[in-house]
Formats: C-alpha cells, structure tokens, sequence
C-alpha cells in the first residue's frame, strides 16, 4: 500500500485521486448493470446536466472550506439569483445577457455579504450560512412575490443562452465547467489570492503577523464562492427551467459533499480543485443511478448525508493520526 | 522533612522515536519541597505524565504510601491524593470559583446540586489557605493569580497527599509569587509532599529543600538544596559548562542613526508609556520577568494588537501603523515568542513560508513565480544554514531550530531592517541556539537593527548592546551593556512600583 | 478587585442583561404593532402568534443546550417534520393510537438527537456540518415514511383529536392557550436542569474549556451526547406541538423552523461561542421572532420579510455579543 503512495505517478495525481475515479468508474458499471438503459448517451447527458450547476456550487465552496470557513447558504443564493434575474428576465424584459450578468452579480452580492461579515466582523461562517440562506429565500420570494420563474424554452428567440449546456449532443456546459475548473485550479494554486486563501485556512494569525491583509483575501473566498453560485444558477435554469422560491437547500449538502469528497480538508488549509471535480462527478452520477434504480431522490439525500459523514470522519482521523 | 511518601524507579518510556524517560528515579518526602529542574524537553513533565497516568509507563515502579501503585487517568490519581497545579490553568471560565473547585463531585441535594454548600466548603478551603475569594464570583473575573489560588484550594479539597505545580510561577506578580511562597511553606508545614517544576533560580534557592536534575530524559542527580550553589544546578542541566561570555561593550558606533523611535506608547494594562530608541545595528535586547509586558509592547508596535496612543518613528519620519501589514510595509518584521502559533504555516513549504510577506515580488503578472521563488529560498537555506531536504520540504517536518530561520528568512526575504526577536530561542536545543545567536550578530553586523525580548539573563548579556528593562507594563531602566550586571538587570526587573 | 466589578455592573446586567433589553423590545415590538394596527390588537392575532410560537419555542429550549456548548444543530427543523410526519402516519395509515404515535415521534427525535451526538461528540465532526446532514438525512427519511403526501393528524370533531387540547381548549367558546401553560413549565424545568443539575453544569463546562472539563474527569463524551439528546428531543415534543396546531404537515418543509429556534435562543442572550446562556432568554428572544412574523403582515409587509429580518436580526445578536466580548477583553 504505501509503495503504491510512493509510486512518482501516483503522487502525482495524488493517491486519494485515482481512488476516487476508480469508485466513479465503479459507480458507473454498478449502475450499467443494475439501471435500465443506463448506457445511453440521454442517461449521461443528464447527470451531466446535474453535475454543471452541482459543480460550480461546489467550485466555490471549496474556495470557502479553504479559509477554513463553510457556507451552506450556496443552494438558496442559487436560486435566489436564478428567481431574481428570470423574474427581470420575464416580467421586465430584461435582454438575456444583462439578466445572465444579474444573476452572477446576484451571487456575488451575496459573497459580499457573507464574506464581509465573517472577514471584518468575526461572525461565526455558520451563523452567517444559517442568516443568508433565509434572507436568500426571503429576498427572492419578496422579489418575484411568491411565484415560481420559467426561463424561456431553447426555440424561443431568447433561449440562445441554453446552448451553454450543450449544442445538439455536443456537452457545451462540459467544456465551460471544466474551463473553470482549470482557472480555479490556477486561481487557487498559482496565485497570491489562492496561496493566502489556503494559507490562512492553515493558520490565521502567522500570515496576519507576516503583514498580510488576511481579511481582504477571506473575504475574497466568500466573493469568488458568490459569484460561483451565480454562474451555476445560470446553467441550473438552462437545465431545468423552472426556479420555485423557497427552495434550494437540499444543493448544500451535495455541493459539500462533492468538496470533502475530493480531500478538501473541513478544517482548511487543504483544497484540491481535481479532487472536488470527480467528487461532484460521483454526486451527479449517483442522482442519476438513484433515478434510474427507480428509487425517489429521497434517497439521495440521505445517501450525500452519509458521504458526508464518511468524508468528514475520514479528514478527522487522519489529521489525528498525524498529529 | 519526613518519610518517603512517593519513590518513582528506574521509570522508562519511549515514544516513537524519541526515549522520553531513561530509567528515571524520583522520590518525595513529607513536608518537603522538591524542585525538578531542566532543560526544555529534559522529560520533567513526562515523568509526571507518567506518574499521573497521563503516560503509561514501559517499565520501572512507583511506590506510594508503601504500596506499588498504576494510575490509568487523572482522575484515579487525584482519588489517591497525587494532583497537578498546571501551568495552562485548567479554568472553566463561566463557572463560579466554587463550581470549579468541586466540578466532577459536586454536592447534591436529591437531583438538584448543592451550590450553597459548595460555597460554604470552598470558603472553609480558602479560609484554611489563609486566602480571601468569594466562592460565588465568576471564575473569569479573577486576575491569574487568583485563579492559581483556586487550583491549589482545589487540589487541597482532594485531600491530596502530594501535589505537584508545573512552572506556577510563570504568570504570577511578584506579590503573588510571594503569596504561593506563603501557601506553600503552609503546605509544607502540614506534611503534604509538594513537587515544584520551574526554571527560575532564584525561586528554586528561597522555596525548595531538594532538587533534583534531569537532562535528555535522564536523571542526573539530587541535591540538598542549602547545599549547592546555582553553578552547580547549572551545570548538571547542561552537563557541560558553556563559557557564555556577556557582551564586553557594545558594537555599534555612538553616532549611528536612530532607525527607529518609539515614544509614549500605550496599549492596555500591560503598555503603560514605553519609549525608546533602537539604533542602526544595534541589538537592544529587552529584559524582564514573565508578563512584564515586553511581548505587548513588541505586538502594539508591530501593529498585532490595537494601541491606545503613542507615536513611532521609523527613520525620524513619524509612521502610522495600525496593523501588521503597515509595520511590515516600514520594514519592521516580527518573529514570534511562539512560533507554531504566530510564526508559521505548518502545512506550507518552506518556500512558501519564506516568502510569505513579500509574495508580490514573487509575481510573474497574476501567477507566482515558482522559479524564482525557490530560488531565493535556496539562498536563504543556504546562508542561513537551514537543514531541510528541500525547499519543498513541509515546515512541520522541520525542528524547532530550523523552523525558527524559516521565520528569519521570511523577514529577510522582505528585506526588513527593524526585525523584533520575541524568545528567538526559546524550545531550540542548545547547539541551535548558538547558531541563531551567530545569526543575529551577523545581522547586526551587516546594518540590520535588531529588539530581542528574551527571559534568559544569559542570552541577554551575551547579545544585547544596549538593555531596556519592562516590569509590569512599564519601562523601569535601561543600561548600556558596559554597565548591565545580573543583579542590576533583576533589581530592575522587580523594582516596586507605586 | 472582584468587588469593585460588582458595583461595576450596571442597571440592567443587575436586572438580567440582555434578557431584560429583550424583554424591553418585545414589548415595544406589541405597542408598535398594536399601534399602527387595529387588528393586531384582537384576541385572535394574540392566539395566533401562540399558536406560532409553541414548536419554536419549544425547538428554543432544546438547542439552547448543543449551543451552550459551543455547538449548534440545524437538524431540529427537517426532524420536527419527519417526527410529525412518522407519527402521522402510524396514526392516520395504521390506524395506531394517537398516543402510540406520539411516543414513536419521540423515540424517534431521541434517536436522532443521539446520533448527532456520537457524530459530534464521538466522532468529533463540526456539529453544523454533522446536523446539517442530520438535517438532510431526517428530511429524505420523513417524505419516504409519508410517501411523500401530506399528512393530518385527527382534526378535531374527530375521535383521537383530544391531543389538540393540550395546546389549545375551548371553555364557554373562549380558547384558552394551554400551551403556553405547557411551554412555562419546561421552560422552568429546563432551567432547573440547566443550573442545578450535573447535566446542566457540564453543559456549560464543555462550552466554556472542554478540556478542562476532561481533565477534571468528567465523562465528557456522555454529557455531549446528552445536549443533542435533549435537543432532539425538544424537537420532538415541538412536531406534537406542531402537529396539534396546524393541520397538515407536509414533507420537504422545515427548513428553516431551526433558525426561528436558534436565532431565539441566541437573541435570548446565548452566546454563538457556547459557555453562556439561558432557558428563559431563550423562550423571550422566540417571542421577539414570534411576534415580527405574526406582526409584519399587520402593517402591509408580506410574511417573506419576516425570513430576511429574522436573518438580519440573527446577524445583529450576534454582532452585539462579539461587539460585547471585545469590549471586555480590553
């Protein structure tokens, strides 16, 4: 076993990597088997579908879990940017593009906030979670006066903004989200905001005593985080149409999960982009395996809990083992 | 002194890695006072792990009262009558004195707890001490030592039979250190076994009858302490006697420029109008006991902490600093008393930690430069002499020692002139000290204006050009190093203020 | 020194602290309200915000205690539902006795608030990352024992409706809240645990220094447990509470409910950090919640405001109490 480890390819790719790819893999077939008609191309198109938003949601929080924060108000801010900028779209006559741009700045406004209160102010990351993920709900539902919002269908003259998703079969959405994956990669690995971000996650007080503006690059977590969650409000409605106030919270879990999964460690410090990509893959293909053994998502939600659970328990013992 | 009442033999204990205990012997009698003294990391506080049950032991026995005994917690030896007086105060805050004392056993009235009589017992304890704390007050609202009071009334209230106090002094007041004295002398005339692990000399010659000395996890030797001079514990703790020359005078010109002026400062109870100078390549060190205030007067300057007034002058120009990032900005740096805190970022590469504050000259457009980064790590390992694998290597895997020039090199990257050397020693082996002492030389030397805050006399005339002497949050002296003397640098450091 | 911070203390620590400001502020909130609205003034909208506050109140109580720990638990509110839902649907489906169902709702919120805390105090998970998939787990368990449909307990008129007149009883045509009658009690029952009880002690000693709550050889890990066990079973006393006053639960809901309780409680004067904080602070600050989502409709604003302000309100107690902290260590 620790030969394996050891193996220069292995560290490579990183031991807890290609575990995780051979469980999707896994995954996958167990499903082939036991699903109907799970090997066409609808079926993976569909999980695909599922794993865009999913995975933007999860891009950002792991930006968040870095600085060793969380926030788990990701699933109501999604909606509430995807209810806020489709109301604009559909009953203001707001052109696509600019509604498009709400709906991020929507997202971003919200990291803002957060960012700003845990940053400056020392506010608990879960109080603030718990708080805007109300005020998320609220604000769209005082916004759009309790109705739900439908994003105009592919053929009609506006609904040019769904070829994000895909093209006939071709998986546009694929491409965008693993474009981003790259940059977050980069952002998080090559960059001062990245080294900080992660830095300060591991321990706060020496970069603030090296002359660093921990404050500032916190925050920024929470702002990068926020405008994730706009972006994946965007390829959630170019999925699936329909955005219901009030709604949202059940995407915490998995975006998390997708997180822990891939080896971002809950106490920061520790993120690994690639890592949080096959972790929301495995999220994604695992609501379409659920799906398609005819089980209710229900299921899936007490599924993802138990990830979690695993996930998080796992990081616990081995930072105990190591200390 | 009477009987034995505890026997520790041939205790020993390893730990993956390190031989913690090497066949250790210990004893205490009744109504003794016995020091265990040594080095950091010389195994005093795992012998008394190991006698607690904190540590299970490999081999050897402990004997107490007459009976081989083996406690498996805490708990089990607290019920036999052997309890700790921690050095980190084990306070529950929010609670009352009294619910503190009795926590774990508190008296019941059916399901209900007593805390009237709980009350009443902790006063009867404090009554028996001769001390005054009202059992209904708010832990947290007690000043340090009074809370050390509570944990010894607490050990007392277990009808402890030895109690052993881990560095008690650490955080006390000159008053009360001189309070504890008292308590403890009290102890002693009741017949209780005490053990008292300290570092500080002066305490060991006025409070214990034996000490007993260990070095590297082994045990050296006892002595009585009327009987012995300071050299000889001194020497049995180094083993070997180091010629720690005191600096002859000092080594920078008369007419150096004044780098860097603080007048006035203010920051709490514990800054109370500090001022002083510190010249260009000059190492002003900063002397004084525990809790004198020289660490917050290093932090409001460095901008960690908030001040409440007072200027600073960094190259005769007036500077506002408010946060770390201003003073690193005027080329201030700052290394830690406690380095695996404040100091570094231990699941970050050395290279990362080198360049930590000065990451923007490290950008190549938005990306860092990797290359160059390492690069100039390299440099730093190498001139600092730092021993690591690579400049990839964790920090974490790093000894203390080494550790502790990542931090240098961090602050040198950034080419900081003004650097604040808060304990820059402190928990490094003595070879290593020597090194970083070099170091700072070298640094001074080459035009670099250095502040140690040191608790170590030696350390203090061995590298400082000039002292400033704090006590109690206030400057009381400052002495060329041609006129500093031990005595004169102590009286100093207690000097009663009114 | 400790003598002169008594006579230190100002007026209003003397009457209770932040309980009494909170106090002071549902007052002006019922003057407010009743002053720019007639109808607020009725007897109806007074039962009514009651009626609202039973389960809230009552998840107040429980989480008070994983709070004061230095923890939290957001699985109160999915779990008050797929408590009330579980137990409808023994009652309603099986056609088990009303009594029977209660007692299976709350085996099942003892259960739940027991694997929250070996999750946390065992197995050592952030409490708002282990709850918060509690939160998700007790939500996908309700809708597949109710199969997904709503679910009614027995409307009254009907037999087995008699547990609706624990909360509410009609004399002489007038309705009498007997709940709050019921919510009294607990809450002093509760307090009594919380400050002279070794249950309570310890809570607080975990919340203030864990470690030297260990040191001190306390059986640290069972009194952990038993803040979650508590608050998970408050959370099933408030689904009872829940499903007597309204008449139908529905799956998928809840979300939500944990944040009137918690922002409560922490209104109430308990601390986001643990070690401090109080039943009965817990119970006014719900009634501040109560009463801003009974009373906004009342002066023209819709019932989502209430979400927004609750969150803002949350954010604000908290930042009195950080702002209070600071204050003191200088």
């Amino acid at each position: 076993m620790e030969k394996i480890k050891q193996n220069p390819i292995v560290k490579k790719l990183g031991f807890n990597r290609i575990i995780l790819c051979c469980v999707l893999v896994l995954m996958y077939a167990l499903f082939a088997v036991f699903g109907d008609n799970f090997t066409g191309l609808p079926r993976i198109l569909s999980a695909l579908n599922y794993a865009y938003f999913l995975g933007f949601l999860s891009l950002g929080v792991t930006f968040v879990i870095a600085t060793g924060g969380i926030d788990f108000s990701i699933g109501p801010v999604m909606f509430c940017a995807a209810l806020i900028s489709g109301y604009c779209l559909t009953s203001y006559g707001v052109p696509m593009a600019l509604s498009l741009l709400i709906s991020v700045l929507v997202g971003m406004m919200f990291g803002i906030f957060n960012g700003y209160l845990v940053a400056y102010w020392s506010v608990p990351p879960f109080i603030v979670s718990m708080a805007s993920m109300n005020i998320a709900k609220g604000v769209a539902s005082v916004f759009t006066k309790t109705q739900s919002v439908s994003w105009p269908q592919g053929v009609s003259e506006q609904g040019w903004f769904r070829n994000l998703v895909k093209v006939g079969d071709f998986p546009v959405g694929l491409v965008i989200f693993l474009v981003f994956a790259v940059i977050c990669s980069i952002i998080l690995n090559k960059t001062k905001a990245g080294r900080y971000i992660l830095s300060l996650g591991s321990n706060k007080e020496a970069v603030r005593l090296s002359g660093v503006n921990i404050k500032k690059w916190e925050m920024l977590a929470y702002v990068i985080c926020g405008t994730l969650v706009g972006i994946a409000a965007i390829f959630f409605v170019a999925a699936y149409t329909t955005v219901q106030p009030g709604y949202g919270d059940t995407y915490n879990n998995e975006a998390i999960a997708g997180c822990v999964m891939g080896g971002t460690s809950m106490a920061g410090g520790l993120a690994s982009i690639g890592g949080t990509v096959i972790g929301v893959f495995i999220i994604a293909l695992l609501q379409e395996g659920i799906l398609a053994l005819h089980f209710r998502k229900d299921y899936q939600l007490i599924i993802t809990g138990i990830i979690v659970i695993v996930a998080v328990y796992a990081d616990v013992v081995a930072r105990r083992r190591k200390n | 002194m009477g009987e034995v009442i505890l026997t520790m033999k041939e205790i020993d204990k390893s730990f993956p890695g390190v031989h913690a205990l090497d066949h250790v012997n210990f004893e205490v009698k009744k109504g003794e006072v016995h020091a265990l003294m040594g080095e950091n990391g010389a195994g005093k506080s795992t012998l008394m792990k190991v006698l607690t049950g904190i540590y299970k032991k490999d081999s050897g026995t402990i004997t107490y009262e007459g009976k081989e005994v083996e406690f498996h917690n805490t708990r089990e030896a607290q019920d036999a009558g052997i309890v700790i007086v921690h050095q980190e105060l084990n306070m529950l805050g929010h609670l009352t004195v009294a619910q503190n004392i009795f926590i774990g056993r508190e008296f019941k009235k059916g399901i209900a707890i007593d805390d009237k009589k709980m009350n009443e017992e902790a006063k009867k304890l404090f009554d028996r001490l001769h001390i005054d704390i009202d059992p209904a007050e708010t832990m947290s609202n007690l000043t340090v030592g009074k809370q050390q009071m509570c944990e010894i009334a607490k050990a007392i209230s277990h009808e402890a039979k030895v109690i052993i106090f881990d560095e008690p002094s650490a955080a006390l007041t000159e008053a009360e250190i001189e309070e504890l004295f008292k308590i403890i002398k009290d102890l002693r005339k009741q017949q209780l076994g005490i053990v008292y692990i300290s570092h500080r000399m002066d305490e060991i010659k006025v409070i214990t009858d034996r000490v007993t000395v260990m070095r590297d996890g082994t045990y050296v030797g006892t002595l009585i302490t009327k009987d012995c001079t300071k050299d000889d514990i001194i020497n049995m703790m180094v083993g070997r006697v180091i010629y720690e020359d005191p600096k002859e005078h000092s080594m920078v010109a008369p007419d150096a420029p004044v780098v860097l002026k603080v007048e006035h400062l203010n920051a709490g109870k514990m800054v109370q109008d500090v001022s002083f100078e510190l010249r260009k390549g000059e190492i002003l060190g900063f002397s004084g006991l525990m809790g004198a205030g020289r660490t917050e007067t290093a932090r409001a300057i460095f901008g960690a902490d908030p001040k409440e007034s007072g200027d600073i002058y960094v190259n005769g120009k007036k500077v506002e600093i408010n946060s770390p990032e201003d003073a690193v900005k005027c080329g201030i740096g700052y290394l830690s008393e406690d380095r695996k805190r404040y100091g570094i970022v231990v699941q970050k590469t050395v290279a990362e930690n080198s360049t930590m504050a000065t990451l923007e000259k490290y950008m190549k457009g938005l990306f860092i430069d990797k290359k160059k980064e390492k690069q100039i790590t390299e440099e730093y390992v190498k001139s600092l002499a730092t021993k690591t694998p690579s400049v990839d290597q964790l920090v974490v895997n790093l000894s203390g020692g080494n550790q502790q020039k990542v931090v240098i090199a961090k602050w040198l990257v950034r080419d900081c002139d003004i650097l604040i050397f808060d304990e820059p020693t402190r928990g490094i082996d003595v070879g290593a000290k020597n090194e970083i002492y070099k170091l700072m030389n070298k640094l001074a030397e080459e035009g670099k204006s250095i502040i140690m805050i040191s608790s170590e006399m030696t350390e203090i005339l061995r590298m400082s050009d000039r002292i400033v002497i704090m006590c109690e949050g206030k400057k009381t002296g400052e002495v060329s190093i041609e006129e500093a003397s031990q005595e004169a640098i102590m009286n100093m450091a207690t000097r009663e203020i009114s | 020194m400790s003598k002169s911070k008594v006579s230190n203390k100002s007026v209003i620590s003397r009457l209770g602290g932040q309980k009494f400001i909170v106090i002071l502020v549902v007052i002006g909130l019922i003057i407010f309200f009743s002053a720019v609205s007639p109808d607020f003034r009725k007897y109806t909208t007074f039962m009514s915000i009651l009626d609202y506050s039973y389960y809230i109140a009552l998840m107040a109580i429980g989480v008070t205690f994983p709070l004061i720990t230095g923890g939290v638990d957001l699985s109160i509110g999915t779990g008050l539902i797929c408590y009330s839902l579980t137990g409808g649907y023994l009652i309603v489906q099986k056609g088990w006795p009303v009594g029977a169902g209660m007692v299976v709702a709350l085996l099942l919120s003892i259960a739940i608030g027991l694997l929250n805390g070996v999750l946390v105090a065992i197995m050592n998970l952030p409490p708002f990352l282990a709850t918060l998939c509690t939160c998700m787990i007790t939500r996908g368990l309700g809708s597949i024992f109710s199969q997904n449909f709503g679910i009614s307990w027995p409307t009254s008129g009907t037999p087995g409706s008699w547990f609706r007149n624990i909360f509410k009883i009609t004399v002489n045509g007038t309705k009498i809240p007997l709940g709050f009658l019921w919510v009294v009690l607990l809450v002093v029952l509760m307090a009594f645990v919380l400050n002279h009880t070794k249950i309570g002690r310890y809570t607080i000693a975990i919340g203030s220094n864990k470690e030297a709550t260990i040191l001190s050889g306390i059986n640290v890990k069972f009194y952990h447990i038993m803040a979650y066990v508590i608050s998970g079973f408050f959370a099933g006393l408030a689904a009872i509470a829940y499903s007597a006053v309204f008449s139908t639960v529905q799956p998928g809901t809840g979300a939500g409910f944990e944040l009137e309780a918690i922002g409560g409680a922490i209104i109430g004067g308990v601390s986001a950090s643990g070690g401090v904080g109080s039943v009965v602070g817990s119970l006014i600050g719900v009634y501040v919640i109560c009463l801003l989502k009974t009373g906004l409709p009342y002066i023209g604003l819709q019932a989502n405001w209430q979400q927004i302000i609750t969150g803002l309100v949350l954010i604000g107690a908290v930042l009195i109490d950080i702002m209070k902290k600071k204050k003191e260590q200088k």
